[in-house]
């Protein structure tokens, strides 16, 4: 009995095992063919069709379960390139259901997910990645800013009252500095300093050589507009000064530049403007500040963002300084009266 | 006319030339301590000229200008070319000699004390406190203490007029020069001008006045001159003045015109 209900058994596995195996073999043809086609959709442009031929291939019980991940990534793929991300996620997490460990389904629901946050949400995280670095560029940038302004006007005095001298060589020196530095590039003289001037036996640090050409040339251009300014008042302000007994030196410091403040502030205002931005050429020679930080995250990074942060803060820059400049400007001619 | 010993300012053979223009052509004109002399004429007569003149505020090229008894304001270099004198001594001459102007020419960035108070200030060195006293005081005289706080921009012209006399007395001058002071006002204004500068008179000011106001200078003057192409063509007391140089053409077809 035991042998013949050994037998049986044997022949009904056999027999089973007979029927089966056609059937196994058909199935993986099937599914052969369903990609098969499925690639032919895709090739057709055809995506929605190709999800649901995919589709068609169910979860398999058994061990294989090869053509079932693999369909169920392709459908997530295919949603993902049709920004269904929403239908992506599901199918990766139906993956994830059966094999919660499989790396592909893990590292595409990342990007997935990644993919699903909103516009804002990813410019803010960029934001957060650059700014230190653009706020330590930044700091240099103000700090080149402020230095120019503190040097530029009073070189820009001595080269005014140079120019209105009487005294021949200093007027023509005067005129020969504003004719230079207004003459040729800012970018040019920077390099002139930096990389010309040790040919001659002259080096500077690149924070020298920055303010030494922003400082002269800055310097050149106020020169002109300070002189404007000071021929600008009437003629009547230095003869009365004059007459009380001043001396030119006086008249000028008491009573001709106190009143050219007022006229002085769009034009120096502007200048300034100009220098907050002609500051990112200094970054040619070997200096670090807010344009080269933009630059270098945008090289590392390939992404705009760095960009745009910095022509913010630039923003940020001239709209305080022409605030600033539109209060001084009233303070300056509280005197009129209007 | 008043007399002394000395005329204050004697200027002999005062000539001055914009390039091929004489404007002022060989004057003489001695002015004695506490005189007031008024100087009328067309434009362009170089009146304006000779008062800046004296003041420096022209280089003169001949002629001598002596104050107090000194020659003063000029120098001469190793080859004879005269130039002026160094800047501190034209500056201590200038502050003994007031000037008034046409367009008042107040700082307009300082308040009306602040006018008033620069010249002590700046010039004389004087303290804070010290020059703000004589500011007040001039400031009384003129009657314009009220205005003290407010900028010059705010006030009438003949306010303004007021405060700039103000300022030049302020450097307590020895002589004070007065270029057309009422020129530029509207005809009602030039009485409290004209009040001010009377005022000064009567302390005894010495005083050169260039005016187009024959009222003023009939009733004011020690002496009129009569100036046309850069000379002085008549001169005398008022009297004498309005009474018999009116037979002189010139001035009679210039009085008419004016008056």
């Amino acid at each position: 009995m035991k042998f013949f209900s050994g037998r049986i058994f044997r022949a009904i596995l056999l027999f089973s095992c007979l029927c089966l195996l056609p059937a196994q073999l058909s199935h993986a043809e099937d599914y052969d063919q369903i990609f098969h086609e499925a690639n032919d959709a895709m090739g057709g442009g055809d995506l929605p069709g190709a999800i649901a031929l995919l589709k068609k291939i169910p979860v398999s019980k058994g061990e294989d379960n090869a053509p079932f991940v693999r369909s169920r990534m392709q459908i997530a793929r295919l949603h993902f390139a049709l920004k269904d991300f929403k239908a992506a996620e599901a199918d990766t997490r139906e993956v994830l259901a059966v094999y919660p460990g499989n790396s592909e389904a893990l590292n595409f629901l990342a990007s997935v997910q990644q993919e699903q946050k909103s516009r804002s949400a990813v410019f803010l995280e960029d934001c957060l990645r650059f700014l230190p670095n653009l706020l330590k560029g930044s700091v240099m940038t103000i700090t080149l800013v402020f230095c120019t302004m503190l040097i530029s006007p009073l070189g820009g005095l001595l080269i005014a009252l140079g120019r209105l001298s009487r005294f021949k060589p200093v007027s023509t020196l005067c005129w020969f500095i504003i004719w230079l530095f207004r003459g040729t590039p800012l970018l040019l003289q920077l390099f002139f300093i930096y990389y010309g001037l040790p040919a001659l036996g002259v080096t500077f640090k690149p924070f020298t050589a920055a303010i030494l050409g922003l400082g002269l040339n800055y310097s050149a251009y106020l020169g002109e507009i300070i002189r404007g300014g000071i021929q600008s008042i009437e003629h009547g302000q230095m003869e009365a000064a004059k007459a009380i007994g001043m001396s030119y030196g006086q008249a000028m410091r008491r009573v001709i530049i106190p009143q050219t403040y007022k006229r002085l502030m769009p034009p120096i205002g502007n200048e300034f403007i100009a220098l907050i931005k002609d500051t990112a050429l200094v970054s040619t020679i070997a200096m670090v500040e807010l344009m080269r930080s933009a630059d270098q995250m945008f090289n590392a990074y390939f992404n705009i963002t760095a960009l745009i942060l910095a022509a913010i803060i630039y923003l940020v820059f001239t709209t305080i300084f022409t605030f600033i400049f539109e209060k001084i400007e009233t303070r300056a001619g509280i005197y009129e009266n209007r | 006319m008043k007399t002394a010993n000395q005329p204050l300012l004697s200027l002999k053979g005062i000539t001055k030339r914009f390039g091929a223009l004489t404007a002022v052509d060989g004057v003489d004109l001695d002015v004695c301590p506490g005189e007031i002399v008024v100087i009328i004429g067309p434009s362009g007569s170089g009146k304006s000229t000779l008062l800046r003149s004296v003041n420096f505020l022209e280089e003169i090229e001949e002629g001598t200008i002596t104050f107090e008894g000194s020659e003063v304001g000029y120098l001469r270099n190793k080859h004879g070319k005269r130039h002026l004198d160094t800047p501190n001594r034209i500056c201590a001459l200038r502050s003994e000699i007031g000037m008034v102007f046409q367009h008042f020419n107040l700082f307009p960035h300082m308040t009306v004390l602040g006018n008033v108070m620069e010249g002590p200030l700046t010039v004389q060195k004087r303290s804070p406190e010290e020059a703000r006293a004589i500011a007040l005081d001039m400031l009384a005289k003129v009657g314009l203490s009220d205005k003290r706080d407010v900028y010059p921009a705010t006030l009438s012209g003949g306010q303004k007029q007021r405060v700039a006399i103000a300022r030049a007395l302020a450097m307590r001058p020895k002589l004070m020069l007065f270029d057309e002071p009422t020129s530029a006002l509207d005809p009602e204004l030039i009485g409290e001008v004209f009040d001010t500068i009377r005022a000064l008179g009567k302390e005894g000011m010495t005083m050169i006045i260039v005016t187009h106001q024959m009222g003023f200078a009939k009733e004011m003057a020690d002496r009129v001159i009569f100036m046309e192409a850069g000379s002085f063509v008549a001169q005398g007391t008022p009297e004498d003045f309005f009474a018999n140089q009116m037979e002189h053409d010139r001035i009679k077809s210039f009085l008419t015109r004016i008056l």
